[in-house]
């Protein structure tokens, strides 16, 4: 509740006898008006103002400039961010120290980048740049900052990305530190933004790496469906969540492409890796999963599976379109089942709005040609308004019941 | 995982910088030693499009030897788009370098011969073009190239460390481009 709203809301309260007039005044004592932050953000922007020139005058003067003045300067900057967000971080402001530090960890990058440059030097590896990464890893160990543990993280998407679009390789010394070490990090202090950036980075990563080997794009399930497995064996349900949920929707929108242009056989040809290679290495981490799962007791998810179901060996054409609009139904069938049991408000409106998508994929594609096409919109809209006013309904029953298992604990919400 | 400021930890955090600084230092290093160590070569260019320099500090450079005829590939299956490979150079009677051969796996040179990494960029019916990462030249303060001629042919001076590192070590002008060679 901020200030504003006390100042304007509180004397119609006394008005209407809520409160007395002496306890108005001590509810606004006990807020005062935070008008010291407005003034503590001059000299922020001031600072930053004055850095912004200092660093458009060297850069207009950078190719003019002696060699070891450029590297003096890359270096003190360099020591100047580290040493302040030490200082910082020794009088207790966690944030400056913290952000000056992650300064420090990206001036070393650019350092790197700049002294190549200074002597027109060319590595012919992402050696030069790995030593980012492992400083970044090794820093977001020294201190418990949020800032620095993504630091790494999106620092190794850089190189990896660097890596394999300008020299033609895949590094995986990044990805093995990243997924090592940032992982290990992560999985010791488990953050929701961590875990999601962590599986994205790595996504990513995967995603170079299928397209810098010119693999079978379905191979790039295995690496996301690993990151998948190793959310099930995390102690913490919500951190495990955080970290499986980019996976599962990589997956999802796949398979929704299969069920929207899947019928072409262009597109079905290059889907098909080999069979027993695939399938081998896709259920050995199905294993991998289903063993977290049951150690962690949340056998429930493992429906999110059915995304993986390989219908892209079936015929292309309309069994491939039918069988994998089944697989949508029975996915997001089985959230509303799981959402309907444990009674979350937000797993129930994710698999109505599931449910619905698979509605609208099965019936523009299985309709339009079969329909006239004012027929057609007019049967889509009543079937998608009866479905909307049907979920509604059923979401308003259970919410009210878990509403009066709440209200009531010890009766049985039987009459409701 | 220490959460607050200790003298330990402090010290920690002066070890890692003190390694990012030794590092940057050793790139500067890698630097002087490639010059000190490697093998040095000229490379021909075409005419470099200066117009760029009124905006950026660097300018393009296209390499003669960036395009060889298919004929000089000696890997064994057909060069692909991307691939990393070896091009061995060898001094033309104007002392510049042109390609002997191009492999997908590294070799030896001969006497007075040396080998560029490089990747191939595109494969054509007769030639292949190919990269250096050598192409982006920032132009120094003092150097020639700033004084505005027009699309000069210059010769690039490069070395190749015996690690595998290359640096542009100078630019030069050619002054008669066609007369002379």
């Amino acid at each position: 509740m901020s200030r504003k709203f006390l100042d304007t809301e509180s004397p119609a309260w006394v008005a209407e006898g809520l409160i007395t007039e002496a306890q108005r005044a001590r509810l606004l004592a006990r807020y005062p008006p935070d008008a010291v932050q407005a003034v503590g953000l001059l000299p922020l922007l001031g600072s930053i103002l004055v850095g912004l020139s200092a660093l458009s005058v060297v850069a207009a003067n950078w190719q003019s400039l002696p060699t070891t003045m450029r590297l003096g300067l890359l270096l003190g900057s360099l020591l100047a961010a580290y040493a302040g967000g030490e200082y910082f971080l020794r009088r207790g402001n966690r944030r400056v120290g913290h952000g000056l530090l992650g300064l420090g960890l990206g001036l070393f990058g650019a350092s790197i980048i700049l002294t190549s440059q200074l002597y027109q030097l060319v590595g012919y590896d992402v050696s030069g740049l790995l030593a980012w990464v492992v400083a970044g890893v090794l820093l977001s160990y020294l201190y418990d900052s949020q800032i620095l543990t993504l630091l790494p993280i999106v620092i190794g998407v850089a190189v990896q990305t660097y890596c394999t679009q300008a020299l033609g390789l895949f590094s995986y010394a990044t990805i093995g530190l990243v997924a090592l070490g940032s992982g290990y990090r992560w999985w010791r202090r488990p953050n929701p933004l961590v875990g999601s950036v962590l599986s994205l980075g790595l996504l990513w990563q995967a995603a170079l790496w299928v397209a810098l080997s010119h693999a079978k794009i379905t191979w790039f399930f295995v690496p996301a469906m690993l990151i998948y497995a190793v959310g099930d064996w995390h102690p913490n349900r919500a951190a495990g969540r955080a970290l499986q949920s980019p996976a599962l929707v990589a997956a999802y929108l796949f398979a929704l492409g299969l069920a929207l242009f899947g019928e072409t056989d262009q597109y079905a040809d290059r889907l098909r890796p080999p069979v027993l290679a695939y399938l081998g290495a896709l259920a050995a981490v199905l294993a991998a999963s289903v063993a977290g799962k049951r150690a962690r007791g949340s056998l429930a998810s493992l429906p999110d599976w059915l995304l993986l179901l390989p219908g892209f060996y079936l015929p292309s054409g309309l069994p491939l379109a039918v069988a994998t609009l089944v697989v949508l139904y029975a996915h997001a069938g089985s959230v509303l089942a799981r959402a309907h049991r444990s009674g979350e408000a937000e797993q129930l409106t994710l698999g109505t709005v599931l449910f619905v998508i698979a509605t609208m994929v099965a019936y523009f594609k299985l309709t339009w040609a079969f329909l006239d096409k004012s027929l057609f919109f007019l049967i889509g809209g009543v079937l998608l308004l009866s479905l909307s006013w049907y979920l509604r309904r059923r979401n308003a029953q259970r919410l009210a019941a878990g509403a009066a298992a709440v209200a009531s604990p010890g009766h049985t919400p039987a009459s409701s | 995982m220490l959460t607050r400021t200790s003298p330990s930890h402090r010290l920690l955090l002066r070890l890692l910088v003190a390694a990012q600084v030794l590092y940057v230092l050793g790139v500067a290093g890698a630097g002087y030693a490639t010059t000190a160590y490697g093998q040095h070569i000229w490379l021909g260019t075409q005419p470099v499009d200066l117009h760029g320099l009124q905006y950026e500090s660097f300018v393009r450079l296209r390499y003669t030897a960036a395009e060889a005829p298919l004929t000089a590939w000696r890997g064994a299956a057909p060069p692909q788009p991307r691939q990393a490979v070896y091009v061995l150079l060898a001094p033309g009677p104007d002392s510049l370098a042109t390609v002997a051969g191009i492999y997908d796996k590294t070799l030896t040179p001969g006497a007075g011969q040396a080998v560029l990494r490089g990747w191939v960029t595109e494969v054509y019916n007769h030639t292949l073009s190919l990269r250096y990462n050598l192409e982006r030249y920032y132009v120094p303060g003092d150097s020639p190239l700033r004084l505005g001629k027009t699309s000069p042919a210059v010769r690039v001076r490069v070395s190749i460390a015996p690690w595998g590192q290359a640096r542009i070590e100078r630019v030069e002008l050619l002054r008669k481009p066609t007369a002379g060679r």
